[in-house]
């Protein structure tokens, strides 16, 4: 089966973070036994996402090996060495051998059997679910109770408005405190979309959808993913803006844009 | 790189995200476009001949960027090599909408800054951690210094 091999060595150097790292003894490997016997070889170990990667030290730049932590468990395990902190890396599927594995100590052991077993896809989706469903909650009773409260606030608010608007924006809260309900009215002041791109990576942007009349995505919109593409066809105009303002040369805002 | 084919094969024949016949050309020059069933499984594309069982092969999603080609299709390249081009055909434009905006979503990372996006929100809005309840605030996949600036 081909694979991009190159891309996803690219991935697992990167400089994108590391889950869990550390030195793990294996068995298996080009020209072992099938039945894991001696005290195994020392590599170095990156997880990243759902995968974990084998390196022949820390330095190294090219893996030696790729598991996917997808449809399998892991099991703490004996290994063929006395004394050694292993587990297993069990797979649910016809013809696939567990990866023995064996830590330098319990501490190094537990952390690794913790990291590995919530590596799968699944597991990261449903916590991304959890948190869209506790966000939309927290969103809506927010939205009740400023509208309780509009009509006491609103008249002291407005002249107010614009200022607490940047304001809202220059401290990174998505609340201006002293004037929420215009918050969520007051029409955004024009952006830019790199300072809006900026504060996306940093902040998240919140603070501009509150604010944002005309916005298609509603203060009743959590779903990050709506977010994500309504501001991928906001950076494709504006890309296509630059690159007929600088011809030719390769857009840094390729680096920007991506994610 | 070694890995385990059949540890693949076996994702490749989870349910899938997505799944259909496309047309899909290859980056090499003069690559002709072959029909494949195309299936979308977490961060993996696998690709199969269409009366095949097993993939033919397997693009892992990190790190790609999915753009729009006319008429109605879409290429997947990745971040250290752009030029080179995966290139797939769709039947229509709801299609490929479809399927751009499923590619777009279908990275580890992508969810990793999905959660950590959501955690600051809603710790901004309750003045709360929303993993501290679930026990899992301190592990590394959540942490908020892993969105690069």
């Amino acid at each position: 089966m081909k694979l991009n091999e190159r891309s996803v060595t690219h991935y697992a150097l990167s400089d994108s973070p590391a889950d869990h790292t550390g030195y793990l003894r294996t068995w298996g490997g080009p020209g072992t036994p099938p039945t894991p016997s001696g005290t195994g070889r020392r590599c170095w170990f990156v997880l990243k996402g759902n995968l974990l990667f084998s390196f022949e030290s820390r330095e190294g730049r090219a893996p030696l090996s790729l598991v996917v932590l997808e449809g399998c468990t892991v099991e703490l395990a004996e290994a063929p060495a006395p004394e050694e902190f292993a587990f297993a890396i069990c797979f649910d599927a016809p013809g696939v051998r567990p990866h023995l594995l064996a830590a330098d100590g319990p501490a190094a052991q537990e952390a690794w059997v913790k990291a590995l077993s919530r590596a799968s896809f699944g597991y990261m989706r449903l916590v991304v679910r959890e948190l869209e469903s506790q966000l939309q909650d927290a969103r809506q009773s927010l939205a009740l109770h400023r509208h309780s409260s509009w009509k006491a606030i609103s008249s002291r608010c407005k002249p107010q408005a614009p200022d607490c608007w940047s304001l809202g924006l220059e401290n990174g809260h998505s609340l201006p405190r002293d004037c929420s309900p215009m918050g969520l009215v007051e029409e955004g002041s024009s952006r830019s979309a790199g300072r809006g791109l900026a504060e996306w990576e940093l902040q998240g942007p919140a603070s501009l959808l509150l604010g944002r009349k005309q916005s298609p995505v509603s203060p009743e919109t959590s779903c990050f993913s709506t977010l994500h593409n309504w501001y991928g066809q906001e950076i494709v105009e504006l890309r296509r803006g630059w690159q007929q303002r600088a011809r030719g040369s390769k857009a840094g805002c390729e680096e920007q844009v991506r994610l | 790189m070694r890995y385990n084919e059949k540890e693949l094969q076996a994702l490749s024949r989870q349910p899938a995200e997505l799944a259909a016949e496309l047309g899909m050309r290859g980056p090499k020059k003069g690559s002709v476009v072959k029909r494949r069933l195309v299936k979308l499984v977490v961060n993996f594309l696998f690709y199969f001949r269409t009366d095949e069982a097993e993939p033919v092969g397997a693009l892992l999603l990190e790190r790609c960027r999915v753009a729009r080609e006319e008429p109605s299709g879409f290429s997947i390249s990745f971040i250290e090599d752009p030029e080179r081009k995966y290139y797939f055909e769709c039947c229509s434009e709801e299609q490929c909408q479809e399927w751009t905006e499923a590619l777009r979503q279908a990275s580890y990372e992508f969810m990793r800054r999905s959660l950590i996006f959501y955690r600051k929100e809603i710790q901004k809005m309750t003045g709360k951690d929303p993993l501290e309840q679930f026990g899992i605030s301190e592990e590394a996949r959540f942490q908020l210094s892993s969105l690069k600036a």
